[in-house]
């Protein structure tokens, strides 16, 4: 992984430094409110319903151990204890008290990390594939790219007061695992007709009141044109975009307002004035970044490991698990294991002191010291050997962490919800629960395949519930919670956005339209199609019916 | 009103601001919004002294960056805090060219001064009520950076 040089580390600790002064400030009343808002966020501190909330920023989800261990000292010390991973694969703390964020950014800067941009109207932190650099499917590993993008944002000069926000997902794998279509830009590495390795460049995807899909502005730039065509694409949003309205103001309103093509056209204006200039990026630099992500040094004796077989087949718990939350290694003898962040009766994401301290032993002793976030808000230990695959197991099933549930109905991403964010207009975890409790037969949950339900507290869409293959949305209606469900959605290559089914359903009624949902999906679906393809065949009618007509 | 020039407070400022067609003196150094300017651009030229231009997010620049020479100044205001329009501003009128002197007005934040100055201001006009000496500290508050900047294009990899 990338390591601080002594300019990393002094812009970290320079900005800690800065920060500190900054709240001195505001505490002293010399720093407006506003002033101040826009500080604070842009250095990840919400103020949230109960306490400030502090986002810290996991760059494209890649975690050491130190750095875990990090964590687990500040919610112990700083926090009640736990910490939320969320869907930019960054983790957040719920109860900081605003005059102990600038400590916690001093020691957060001790095992390089940091919480810039985690917030406010600027470039967020990049995410990618959480298997990057070990999926089979890749063309090429995408982290390097994260890297520079990551450099390139950071305290960039001229787009720290854009519009709104701004995020950016990287994909080396024609498998999409990082929502790239819904992100404001989307880099896909891709071979062109020359055989050549750049990126398709999408750009105006995004959730929030305005789901949008991004559409392609080039099939193909060369690497060394990436940043030019970036700062291109963002001078032209920064000059544009609307700020008279900040529900109008992402990129995707601007795209949709002038066409792809028109939008097209003045990046290509722009780009002509910078593609030579100093952006333009050099094969040195291109080869010092990814100097940090060659492969690890594997155990070429790895493969020969049988016991992983007599462990699978003596062992069911093991075994399902096994198939459940483990992703295919391009060494062979080696295996990715996904981290459930999503046991029974804990909010999707959570993750205590101790087991974020219990995954940084796991990471140390069988995963080469490190460990990746995902959007699903799970964690992975990318590089754990077969042989050692029944010890992780173990460990992880003692901490609550082995939940054999990835990419079932239960992997839900949820966002905080009214319990702890002052944005949101419902309450998320008591849902989740009851859909847990609900849904508590794994063989059933197998049965009914790969499904990805998403729940959102409010509009602005934190949970993603608009690429959910169910997507869940919590409204207010006259003070009571009621939650409109989506069918139909997907955040992978074939990214969709869900249909609604109908008028929101009361809080006490939602697993039970989700038990619905399912019964029809599992009465006219066809072998091997998921949820999401039989909605996709047949149409919202008739899950409609099944859930609307009991009613009447 | 209090001004930074080159990062050092300012006293006299030379600039005459003039908003209003009606009022337009005869002889001074002015400083005209650019729409005034482009109305009144034949009176405004004859008169005796230098002029400047404000400009601003909603202007179209073309025809400030065909004649950016006869601009010993221009000011690029920025009507909110949140507005960052101006940065970018900056950033097209330095890659021109332009030499003189770059102006945020508009009440630009402490906070905000050490980013202007990397896209190319380097002068600052503050209300009384907000500034203070305090205010020259924040240029070095951060003193390395990824990117290039106006005076120096190179990223920091490309620096030795």
């Amino acid at each position: 992984m990338y390591i601080y040089n002594e300019v990393d580390q002094k812009i970290v600790d320079e900005r800690v430094e800065q920060f500190r002064d900054q709240t001195r400030r505001f505490l002293a009343g010399e720093l407006s409110d506003d002033e101040f808002l826009a500080v604070r966020l842009m250095n990840g501190l919400y103020i949230q319903r109960h306490a400030p909330m502090l986002r810290v920023a996991i760059p494209y989800g890649l975690i050491s151990s130190p750095q875990l261990r990090k964590l687990g000292h500040i919610a112990r010390k700083y926090d009640k204890g736990y910490g939320h991973f969320t869907t930019r694969t960054n983790i957040q703390f719920n109860w900081p008290k605003l005059e102990e964020v600038p400590d916690i950014l001093a020691e957060l800067a001790e095992v390089q990390m940091h919480a810039i941009q985690t917030s406010g109207n600027c470039i967020r932190n990049t995410t990618t594939d959480q298997f990057a650099g070990v999926t089979p499917d890749e063309l090429e590993d995408p982290r390097p790219w994260c890297e520079i993008i990551r450099q390139w944002s950071t305290l960039h000069p001229e787009f720290a007061y854009l519009p709104r926000k701004f995020k950016i997902a990287v994909t080396g794998s024609p498998k999409d695992r990082a929502a790239s279509q819904v992100h404001d830009i989307g880099l896909h590495l891709v071979k062109n007709d020359a055989g050549e390795v750049g990126f398709e460049v999408l750009v105006g995807g995004g959730l929030g009141r305005t789901p949008v899909i991004g559409k392609q502005i080039r099939p193909f730039i060369e690497k060394k044109d990436l940043l030019s065509y970036l700062e291109a694409i963002l001078r032209v949003y920064n000059l544009k975009g609307r700020r008279d309205n900040k529900y109008k103001a992402r990129i995707k309103i601007l795209v949709e307002a002038m066409g792809i093509d028109a939008f097209r056209d003045e990046v290509e204006a722009e780009w002509a004035n910078i593609r030579s200039s100093e952006l333009v990026l050099t094969d040195a630099e291109i080869e010092r970044v990814k100097g940090f992500f060659q492969p690890f040094e594997y155990d070429a004796d790895a493969a020969n490991d049988t016991s992983l077989q007599q462990k699978l087949d003596s062992d069911e718990a093991f075994r399902v698990w096994y198939e459940r939350n483990t992703h295919n290694h391009k060494v062979p003898g080696y295996t990715a294991v996904v981290v459930s962040l999503k046991p029974q009766l804990e909010p999707a994401g959570d993750i205590t002191d101790l087991q974020l301290e219990v995954v940084a032993d796991l990471a140390e002793q069988y995963s080469f010291g490190q460990a990746r976030s995902t959007h699903e808000q799970n964690l992975v230990l990318a590089d754990v050997k077969n042989a050692d695959l029944y010890a992780v197991w173990q460990k992880l099933a003692e901490h609550n962490m082995a939940r054999p549930n990835i990419n079932t109905l239960t992997d839900m991403i949820v966002c905080p919800g009214f319990d702890f964010c002052g944005l949101a207009n419902a309450k998320t975890l008591n849902i989740a629960e009851q859909i847990n409790r609900a849904f508590d037969d794994l063989d059933y949950l197998y049965d009914l395949g790969e499904i990805r339900l998403n729940m959102s507290g409010c509009i602005n869409a934190c949970g993603h519930h608009h690429i959910g293959a169910i997507g869940i949305l919590g409204v207010d209606k006259k003070g009571e919670d009621w939650y409109q469900i989506t069918i139909g959605g997907s955040d992978r290559e074939d990214a969709s956005l869900g249909k609604v089914l109908g008028k929101a359903v009361a809080a006490d009624d939602v697993a039970e339209t989700l038990k619905k949902l399912l019964e029809t999906y599992v009465e006219v679906r066809t072998e091997e199609e998921r949820f999401v393809d039989t909605v996709r065949r047949v149409g919202v009618a008739p899950f409609k019916e099944k859930v609307y007509a009991a009613a009447h | 009103m209090p001004l930074l020039i080159d990062r050092k407070p300012v006293t006299d400022d030379r600039w005459q601001l003039v908003e209003d067609a009606e009022s337009l003196p005869a002889s001074g150094d002015l400083l005209v919004p650019l729409a005034l300017y482009l109305e009144h651009k034949d009176a405004l030229t004859a008169q005796s002294g230098d002029i400047a231009v404000r400009v601003n997010g909603d202007d179209d620049l073309t025809p400030v960056l065909e004649s950016l020479d006869s601009f010993p100044m221009i000011a690029v205001e920025f009507p909110a805090f949140r507005d960052g329009r101006g940065f970018s501003l900056a950033r097209i009128l330095r890659r021109a060219g332009f030499n003189g002197e770059l102006r945020a007005v508009g009440n630009p934040a402490r906070d905000q001064l050490g980013y202007m100055e990397r896209c190319g201001f380097n002068a600052y006009e503050f209300s009384e009520e907000v500034y203070s000496d305090d205010f020259l500290k924040a240029f070095e508050e951060i003193s390395v950076h990824y990117q290039g900047s106006a005076d120096d294009p190179r990223p920091i990899y490309l620096q030795s």
